[in-house]
């Protein structure tokens, strides 16, 4: 790891004026930025410690909604009681993400803001197109892992599991800093990198995200969350999806079906939502509902399996939340 | 007396014949109906609490004031000529205390020859290209970003097949075909055996390349007493990197002493020195000080040694009752870019069965990829995976049950010689664990458990594979005049309880508390030659000199006794420590005679017999899954896994319930998860992490059922014990792979059975690929 200045800030004020400076980097749990200088693919001259940042921590239920703090750690948000009640699909997808020793480290901010697992991204020797080169190695390379959906320059898939969970719930993100600040849609949070913007939010480089806030489900909703993993502990996922239905009686009211591991962003399957809507779910639905999320998908060489997967999955947890 | 003489030896699969010397033959060996009081008892690791407690120290816990540390600099590029190098920048960070390169280093030949310790000819991309030593780990990583290199990049291959084509790039001067030729077999005429079948059937297999990943990774420190030489290395043989480093370095074995005491994990990965080791000796001398080289992990999964990658093609042919009439097997195995023997994977097919007519052939192949090392049971764990998968494909062709298929052809004496085997006890474990797991039932328990969506299948493999150990192995037992014994050996703990299996032998024969007992081992100046513990043998090989030296100890213990005390020598007993008169029932204990014989020191030694002439000396064993394939997601689940193995009698049954554990886990890993990744353009791999290669979690882990068939072998050594170690792992793909094709009524010929290879054999139309 290279030498760099370490500062802790006492607000998020603070945080953002010492991030303008060049080469700065926000470190909250480190499990994603630590790893990323150890083998120097980030070579930050300073980092900002924000876990001192008090508007940034806890979780709080408001009336109408549920506020989560960017430096909520994962195993946090994996045991809250409220979490655990109100959002199972975000329970959910906090315990299937990584491994114990990383959610006790590891937050919500940072979680939703982590570099892609690519493997040409990570490789040493390689400076592939989002690390400023000018090749994606991975469209003609080992691209499993990567996207199946969404035209951008890099294939590499966004690696979050609570990212699709929240905005199946329809999660508000709150930012803060200098070209963006406010509250945003976390769907609209993501973004295909293109060669304006090599990267998949739309933060600047002082700006932070202080948390989240989820609006408080109707009585009648539901949500399931599955991830389709390489081996049952500390995996990203092949292909995850999030689920959160309302019913109306016996048929769908709105639906949120939100893919994960398919795309450059989490991947909302409108059209999915679309043919469940208003209507009585079954087996015949649910397979029609699949395929329309995977509907446009052009695989690369090695994940063309991905589609069907995504598409079985879909109807999966279509017909849980139908039990 | 010592005697000379010349008898075949097997280790890893491969035989040749070695001129030994031989003595300890004169020991009668342990039969069947002896009755013990610590051999065969479960016993806790005599050094556990150290393991547990941090006390135990490893090669990476060696801390010596005033050590340096050392990092190479690896190349980027899978095949390249290194044209300049310039040290200059780096040589002037502070705390860079030496940098070596093939400019100032000595020209010491490696791998056999094939390279040198720099050479200036990369043939794979992280290959040492300069290695830089400094006060800390750091330091070095940041003077190697200050070292120039101009590479002349040379076009790589990095596929085996590829190759072997005539225009492909050449790694070396005599070409791309390891030792220039295959390795083959053959008894028999196939095409005769062929004609003959009623049936044939015929597969193409892949398996993947899979790393040792051992928690500990390689490395060395290298400190100089005077002129001596002190080394600690995280090996599998202690004498076998004194031999390379002496060689190396010009130095006679006296002044160079290697020392283990704990290592985590070797699995065919540490047989032998490393760069780091030589580098480290080179620098310590240059510098002055202690020097450490230890290898990340990264260093480790790019150029620590693989199980290579096969390409396997499997022929048989039966008879309408299910005798095998021929098998033709051929394997072409990535070796990557060195070698000195060709990895073939045939073994099981011509060995495990009685067929009359067999041929094998095996090509090693060179490939721009960090090099081969022998993995648990290298080629066993392919080879059998295939063969076995070709057995049930017979057995389905047949109508046949596949156990009742591998038992009509089942080899009652060694198919390759003819020669009948020490003990075989596969037969019972074929009958232990078909119970075990329900093999009767599982039509009854696939339809029961079975839905729309997951798919319970059973399966089954075979295992066959040596472990014999040999000679020549050494043992001293030195009896203190407190009635404490020390056990003096030279071979090395690599994690699997051979120490407290020795200290068990000891206190059998000695009738001592295993308390009072200690074992010393893991130190070149100080022990005696044993092997490498690799090839399943330190125990069959170290234990029978353990038990002679042991008996050497007591025979002399009981004469001293029986002098001092004054009572004939033939009433005389030793039991739990004491001496027992038989007649009176007079108890003494081993201290007491020793008031008046002060220092008086009771010195046993002992060495490895050989090995039997008329027999032919193997392990066996059998394995039984039980899965469920979700045919939605592909993925695999492992429910349930039954091993019963052979390997002769069992001196420790709980350390060698941890190695069947053990070896299970690593079979299902390569089975399932564990899969190396090549770009094929870049040559460069892509996994070499513990996150994205994929090590099964204790999540991953199903119940698992194992056991032995204690059958000791009177033949093999004066314990009766066979190897253990490889045994374990070999079935178990081979096992899964048949539970998975029995699930799905349809076969995946490629390792691992991940759920991109399950979605595509189940889904084939998912395969295109965008259309650009």
């Amino acid at each position: 790891m290279k030498n760099f200045e370490y500062v802790s800030a006492p607000n998020l004020a603070s945080a953002i004026t010492q991030l303008q400076g060049s080469n700065s980097k926000a470190l909250a749990g480190g499990t994603d930025l630590l790893t990323e200088m150890k083998e120097r693919i980030k070579t930050p001259d300073r980092l900002v410690n924000l876990k001192s940042i008090h508007e940034m921590q806890g979780v709080r239920d408001d009336k109408d909604k549920l506020w989560i703090g960017a430096l909520t750690t994962l195993s946090e948000i994996e045991s809250h009681r409220f979490i655990a009640e109100r959002y199972p699909i975000l329970a959910q997808a906090a315990y299937l993400t990584a491994s114990h020793q990383l959610r006790n480290a590891g937050t919500l901010g940072g979680n939703l803001c982590q570099s892609v697992r690519c493997w040409y991204y990570r490789h040493p020797d390689l400076t592939c197109w989002l690390k400023g080169g000018e090749t994606c190695y991975a469209q003609e390379g080992i691209n499993r892992h990567h996207a199946i959906l969404g035209n951008a320059p890099c294939i590499a898939v966004q690696p979050s599991d609570l990212a699709p969970a929240l905005i199946a719930l329809d999660a508000v993100v709150r930012l803060k800093g200098d070209e963006v600040d406010g509250d945003l849609s976390l769907d609209e949070f993501f973004v295909l990198p293109d060669e304006g913007l090599r990267q998949r939010t739309v933060l600047g480089k002082s700006d932070l995200v202080v948390g989240v806030s989820i609006p408080k489900p109707a009585a009648s909703s539901r949500g399931i969350y599955l991830k389709s993993m390489e081996r049952e502990d500390w995996s990203f996922a092949l292909v995850s999806v999030a689920v959160q239905l309302n019913f109306a009686g016996s048929k769908v009211g709105t639906a949120r079906i939100v893919l994960g591991g398919v795309a450059g962003k989490p991947w909302r399957a409108k059209s999915a939502e679309a043919v469940i809507q208003g209507k009585v779910l079954n087996d015949s639905l649910a397979e029609e509902a699949g395929a329309a999320a995977v509907a446009g998908a052009s695989p690369f060489e090695h994940n063309g399996y991905k589609v069907v997967l995504a598409k079985n999955l879909v109807k999966r947890a279509l017909l849980e939340l139908n039990k | 007396m010592p005697k000379v003489v010349t008898q075949q030896v097997e280790f890893e699969g491969h035989f040749f014949e070695q001129t030994v010397v031989i003595e300890g033959d004169d020991i009668t060996p342990w039969g069947p109906e002896k009755e013990f009081s610590v051999v065969g008892q479960p016993h806790t690791r005599i050094d556990g609490s150290e393991r547990v407690t941090g006390g135990a120290k490893f090669t990476h816990d060696i801390h010596l004031p005033g050590m340096l540390y050392g990092k190479f600099l690896r190349s980027p590029h899978p095949h390249a000529q290194i044209k300049k190098i310039s040290t200059s920048r780096a040589e002037k960070l502070p705390g860079v205390r030496a940098i070596f390169t093939y400019e100032n280093s000595p020209e010491i030949p490696w791998r056999m020859g094939l390279t040198k310790l720099f050479d200036k000819r990369i043939r794979y991309a992280g290959e040492e290209v300069a290695c830089v030593i400094a006060d800390d780990e750091s330091i070095c990583l940041d003077a190697l970003d200050l070292i120039e290199v101009e590479y002349e990049k040379l076009p790589s291959v990095v596929d085996a097949e590829l190759a072997l084509e005539n225009n492909a790039p050449k790694l070396h001067e005599a070409g791309n075909l390891v030792t220039g030729k295959p390795e083959t077999y053959a008894r028999g005429d196939v095409e005769k055996g062929f004609k003959e079948a009623d049936v044939v059937v015929e597969g193409t297999f892949r398996t993947q390349v899979a790393l040792h990943n051992c928690m500990e990774t390689h490395g060395s420190a290298a400190v100089w007493e005077g002129d001596n030489l002190k080394i600690w290395d995280s090996t599998q043989h202690i004498f076998g990197v004194r031999d390379m480093v002496a060689t190396a370095l010009g130095l006679p074995k006296h002044k160079v002493r290697v020392i283990k005491q704990y290592m985590g994990g070797g699995f065919g990965s540490k047989n032998g020195a490393g760069k780091y080791t030589i580098l480290a000796a080179l620098a310590a001398k240059k510098t002055g000080r202690p020097v450490k080289i230890l290898l990340d992990r990264r260093e480790e999964n790019l150029l620590a040694g693989n199980r290579p990658s096969t390409l396997q093609i499997v022929k048989i042919g039966a008879t309408r009752d299910g005798k095998l009439t021929a098998i033709y097997h051929k394997c072409i195995a990535n070796e990557g870019a060195y070698a000195a023997w060709v990895a073939g994977s045939t073994g099981p097919s011509t060995r495990m069965y009685a067929c009359p007519n067999v041929k094998a052939e095996n090509f090693g192949v060179f490939t721009n990829l960090g090099p081969v090392a022998a993995f648990r049971a290298p080629g066993y764990v392919e080879g059998t995976f295939a063969l076995e998968a070709m057995m049930d494909e017979v057995a389905a062709k047949l109508g046949i049950d596949p156990l009742e298929l591998r038992l009509r052809n089942y080899a009652e004496v060694d198919p390759t010689s003819g020669k009948s085997f020490t003990t075989k006890g596969l037969r019972k474990a074929y009958e232990i664990g078909s119970e075990m797991i329900g093999w009767e039932r599982r039509s009854q328990i696939k339809k029961q458990n079975s839905t729309a969506t997951k798919k319970i299948g059973f399966g089954m493999g075979s295992q066959i594979w040596g472990g014999s150990g040999g000679p020549p192995a050494y043992s001293v037992v030195k009896i203190n005049n407190d009635g404490t014994a020390v056990v003096l050996t030279g071979t090395q703990e690599i994690g699997t309880g051979a120490k407290t299996a020795m200290a068990q032998i000891a206190a059998e024969v000695l009738a001592f508390p295993i308390e009072s007992i200690s074992v010393e081992l893991g130190d070149t100046q100080i022990g005696l030659y044993s092997p490498l513990s690799a090839g399943s043998m330190t125990l069959a090989s170290v234990g029978p000199a353990v038990r002679g030296a042991a008996e050497d100890a007591k025979k002399q213990l009981l004469d001293v006794g029986s002098q001092v005390l004054n009572i004939p020598i033939e009433d005389l007993v030793i039991e739990n420590g004491d001496f027992l008169n038989k007649k009176s029932g007079e108890r003494t204990p081993v201290k007491k005679i020793y008031e008046k014989l002060q220092n008086y020191m009771i010195v046993g030694r002992g060495a490895r017999g050989p090995n039997p002439a008329d027999k032919v000396v193997n392990t066996f064993g059998a394995q039984f899954a039980q899965v469920e394939v979700d045919i939605e997601t592909g993925k695999v689940t492992l429910q349930k896994i039954v091993a019963v193995h052979e390997s002769g009698r069992v001196i420790n049954p709980l350390a060698t319930r941890s190695q069947l554990e053990g070896g299970i886990i690593q079979g299902l890993g390569f089975a399932l998860c564990e899969q190396r990744f090549v770009d094929p353009h870049l040559g460069l791999v892509l996994n070499a992490s513990l996150e994205t290669y994929k090590i099964p979690t204790m999540m991953d882990i199903p119940a698992i059922e194992a056991e032995m068939v204690n059958m000791p072998d009177p033949d093999v050594n004066n314990l009766g014990v066979k190897g253990i170690g490889e045994p374990p792992i070999i079935p178990t793909p081979a096992a899964i792979a048949n539970a998975v094709a029995d699930a799905l009524g349809k076969r995946i010929y490629e390792l691992p059975l991940s759920a991109d290879r399950v979605l595509n054999t189940l889904y084939p139309s998912s395969q295109n690929e965008r259309s650009s």
